[in-house]
């Protein structure tokens, strides 16, 4: 009995800083009406700071890549190698210094991480719907997690203890006193903050921002100001008991990242706005993870199921069940802008040519730059998936990873078990991830914004800890396997002959397979933009309130984007098992769809050619490739991704697609202006029709 | 005194005007009201001298100063502006006592200050405000522009959603408060009949265009061309309107 109330007793540590990061989700929303995904990252941060200046005393600034990195690529073409040094990203202050200054430095940072999530972020996206903030706080994780590990590396690191390593003994064990001064530590924070909101004029005033901004800066109050206070100190919060908890949970560029799931679901029980109920759900939480732990471990009528990861996901539900909406909305001062979902043509001439230029380069260029293609082409058609469901129907997803990896499994399990050819097994498999989706769609009828966000995300997770990790149909301990695609008899797979080029993996074989896919799937997703159906996603995207009062049935517009996208995110996990052969479960993890829906935003969400250039940037594309060989970019990929994504959000949300079509259209009127001067446009460009 | 005081503004949404060369004034002790039908740009008026639409053409000093741009729109009503915005404007989330403190700014409130013209709050401190009644909170809204001690106040449309009875007995509350303190009051109404009599002087606004100002009782007095310019006939309204 006694090892159970250990364990228990010992997942207060990992219970206190989730419940720490609850509390910052807390503030944060009630600042700026943002669920920050990227609050862990912010704690991670901080507490490497600290371990770097109190090991090595080294402060690191984020890394900017060198401009002359371009140049030494530039370079290169022309057979000149010279490496571009890094700029000096560390101050140096020689050995590592007292634990105070270490600290103060680190808190420091943390002061400055939360000012400038709040002025270069969230403020500027103060009119952004609300899935455009769910991304931006994506971005955020992203950018923080890809400069941690530029800057540290991704090996675990060893932490200091600040708190006294003795141990105290209750009913018989030995339990360490730190986790019991962290839980006074996290209760007094809770105090304070809650004496603060409820009986001092700052508190009530933050109150009245989060709920009406106008009101409160007609009242004379600045929202801005307060929710600066409240972004500063959420992340001095999460970084300070990040600090204190580090020798618990190791300092990993993944570790307290990653914890910002159970302490969304903590912070949802607390309707984002209760101090006490997300620290003390939050320590809860932590302390059920410890004990579920060992009695899997020990006892044989628990099964051993992974129930400690799948846990906040059932605190999640159970909260969405109990409060239907939970995430409480939030006035602001002015109207959201969406982005721009034009419809592209599609224009044969130039289509074919994209076609055969692609067909030649996936037959004759060499092996990275085929393998690049064919990750793009892949990506492409994961983006389209989300164009359907975030883009025109405006449902943030973030599962749409998990969905297609429902597709790859099942895809290997439909063609090695069943023995079913891939002919009728592709399409099989297309329609299980269908079918998934419709479910995750029935999820999202009663949710949207921020909530619809966060059940997604749990439904993603969920998909991978039951099914991906467990041996069965849709998933396995090892390595999954899936045969080599075969259509009449023709094998087209990554190690298949093809008549043309040089027999060297991955073949042309897959590669035309994967084309014909993509270039279908983009005719499709155009045509769908064009149909009546089409434009009534539009409309529910717009003002589902509107579209229902004009007949628009919202329900099945969301099933129908949602069975959709997730038969489009099928799609490409059967291509990406067809084209592996051999994959992992971590392929198709729920980080990839945080990634996929950062870059699908960045591309452009809402337009087949914003898929295109997604498909372009996304992780080990084409784009990648390309950055690599001619400008030495490559490891700053998801840094200078996530920095791009979030200014382009606060610049337009259209994405790179919407930014060209504007320079395009721009220059094609200059052009025009300038070979036929009485054509001159009478509105100034950029005015209102 | 002049506490408001506006030239030739034009303002609107998106470049936009919704208002055209208006130019009107507020003195201390003064009750002012702007009256016009939907869409004259009455409630546009209000909020550009607070700061929260940008001005495209003229200059509006208020209390001493220029409107700052939208970021510091907070900075107009610490001047000591109390603009009651259309609708109820009420913090429904807070309680009553906490909208009062909010009102107050600084200091310890002192609620009698608002109690002493709305006695019928006193009893509801502790409620939600969403979970008062119309009335109730128009009182609430009010009572926490009196506390903020102000020199000018903006009210927007008081008799919306509310019972004539009841604006009726809000309005004296108002030409009480300017006689008390030496405010001046700036009402924008469409129900021109009840706040003239309240009133000092008044304009009228048709289609984002001046078109007719005066004394209110000489307003009162010939309606015939208050009707005229609610309805747009020709003789008021200019030419070139839309």
């Amino acid at each position: 009995m006694s090892i159970y109330l250990q364990f228990l007793l010992i997942g207060i540590g990992t219970g206190v800083i989730i419940g720490a990061l609850a509390i910052g989700l807390t503030l944060s929303f009630r600042a700026s009406g943002v669920i920050n995904f990227g609050h862990g990252a912010i704690a991670t941060y901080v507490t490497y700071v600290f371990v770097e200046m109190r090991n090595h005393g080294e402060y690191p600034v984020p890394p900017l890549p060198n401009p002359l990195a371009i140049a030494a690529g530039i370079a290169g073409w022309f057979g000149l190698h010279f490496d571009a040094p890094d700029l000096p990203t560390i101050i140096d202050v020689g050995e590592g210094t007292s634990i105070p200054t270490a600290i103060a430095v680190a808190m420091a940072t943390a002061v400055l991480l939360g000012l400038a999530a709040h002025f270069l972020v969230f403020r500027p996206l103060r009119y952004a719907p609300a899935t455009a903030k769910v991304v931006a706080s994506i971005g955020m994780l992203l950018t923080l997690q890809a400069v941690v590990v530029l800057r540290f590396g991704s090996q675990a690191k060893h932490a200091e203890a600040l708190l006294p390593d003795t141990t105290v003994s209750i009913a018989g064990t030995l339990i360490p006193r730190d986790r019991f001064i962290l839980l006074a530590l996290l209760l007094a924070v809770t105090l304070v903050l809650w004496i603060a909101f409820r009986f001092t004029r700052f508190g009530i005033a933050t109150r009245a921002a989060a709920e009406n901004e106008e009101v409160a800066t007609l009242l004379g109050y600045s929202a801005d100001f307060q929710a600066a206070v409240s972004w500063v100190v959420a992340s001095v919060v999460a970084g300070g008991v990040g600090i204190l908890v580090a020798p618990i949970t190791g300092v990993s560029p993944g570790r307290m990242t990653l914890l910002i799931v159970p302490a969304v679901a903590a912070a949802l029980v607390g309707a984002f706005s209760s101090f006490w109920t997300s620290a003390l759900v939050g320590v809860g939480i932590g302390m059920a993870q410890s004990l579920i732990f060992i009695l899997e471990q020990r006892q044989d009528w628990v099964p051993d199921l992974d129930l400690a990861e799948i846990l906040p996901l059932a605190v999640i539900a159970v909260a969405m069940a109990a409060r239907g909406d939970a995430v409480p909305g939030r006035g602001a001062v002015g109207s959201e802008r969406l982005p721009l979902a034009y419809a592209d043509r599609i224009r044969p001439v130039p289509v074919a040519l994209f076609v055969l230029a692609v067909l030649a380069a996936s037959i004759w260029l060499p092996f990275e730059y085929r393998n690049g293609i064919n990750n793009s082409l892949i990506g492409i058609i994961l983006a389209l998936s989300l164009v359907v469901v975030t883009g025109f129907v405006g449902q943030v997803s973030l599962a749409q990873v998990a969905l297609s990896g429902i597709a790859a499994f099942g895809l290997g399990s439909y063609v090695a078990e069943a023995g079913i050819p891939f002919i009728l097994g592709f399409p099989l498999a297309i329609a299980t991830s269908a079918l998934f989706g419709l479910v995750v769609g029935m999820l999202a009828l009663r949710s949207r914004g921020p909530s619809l966000a966060i059940i997604t995300l749990g439904a993603g997770i969920a998909i991978e800890a039951v099914l991906f990790r467990r041996d069965g149909w849709f998933g396995t301990s090892r390595r999954a396997r899936a045969d080599a695609p075969e259509l009449f008899g023709i094998e087209l797979g990554s190690a298949s002959e093809f008549f043309l080029g040089d027999d060297k993996r991955p073949s042309p074989a897959i590669g035309v397979l994967i084309l014909a896919v993509a270039v279908a799937a983009c005719v499709f997703v155009s045509l769908l933009r064009r149909s009546p159906t089409g434009r009534q996603m539009l409309a529910v995207r717009a003002n589902e309130r509107a579209a229902a009062a004009a007949g628009v049935d919202i329900a099945r517009i969301k099933l129908t984007a949602f069975v959709t996208g997730a038969a489009l995110a099928g799609a490409a996990g059967g291509l990406k098992a067809a084209q592996l052969g051999s994959f992992q479960s971590d392929t198709f993890g729920w980080t990839a769809s945080l990634v996929l829906i950062a870059y699908a935003y960045l591309g452009g969400i809402s337009t087949v050619s914003g898929a295109l250039w997604t498909g372009t940037l996304v992780g080990a594309g084409i784009g990648t490739v390309v950055g690599e060989e001619l400008i030495v970019l490559g490891r700053y990929e998801t840094y200078i991704a996530g920095t791009f994504l979030i200014a382009e959000l606060a610049f337009d949300a259209d994405g790179i697609a919407g930014s060209t079509r504007r320079l395009n259209r721009y220059v094609a009127k200059k052009c025009r202006a300038l070979l036929n001067p009485r054509a001159l446009p009478s509105a100034p460009i950029g005015s209102a029709p | 005194m002049t506490l408001l005081d506006i030239d030739g503004l034009s303002a609107g949404y998106d470049g936009v005007p919704v208002v055209r060369d208006l130019s009107l004034h507020v003195g201390a002790g003064e009750v002012v009201t702007l009256l016009g039908p939907n869409g004259a740009g009455k409630t546009t008026t209000l909020r550009a001298v607070s700061g929260l639409v940008a001005r495209l053409k003229g200059d509006i000093t208020v209390l001493g100063g220029p409107v700052p741009r939208l970021r510091r729109a907070h900075e107009v009503a610490r001047r000591g502006v109390a603009h009651v915005p259309e609708g109820r404007g009420v913090l429904g989330q807070l309680t009553v006592r906490e909208n009062l403190v909010l009102g107050a700014r600084r200091g310890r409130p002192d609620f009698d200050k608002a109690l002493a013209y709305f006695p019928a709050l006193a009893p509801l401190m502790e409620r939600k405000a969403a979970l008062l009644s119309g009335g109730e909170q128009k009182m609430l809204v009010m009572g926490r522009a009196i506390l903020s001690e102000p020199r000018l106040l903006l009210i927007d449309e008081l008799s919306l959603g509310l019972a004539p009875l009841i604006f009726a007995q809000l309005l004296p509350v108002v030409r009480q408060v300017v006689a008390d303190t030496g405010a001046g009051a700036l009402l924008v109404e469409q129900y021109a009949e009840l706040a003239l009599s309240y009133s000092d002087r008044a304009y009228v606004l048709s289609h984002g265009d001046l078109v007719l100002s005066g004394p209110a009782s000489q307003l009162l007095a010939d309606r015939s061309r208050l009707d005229a310019a609610y309805l747009g006939s020709e003789d008021i309204v200019p030419r070139d309107a839309p």
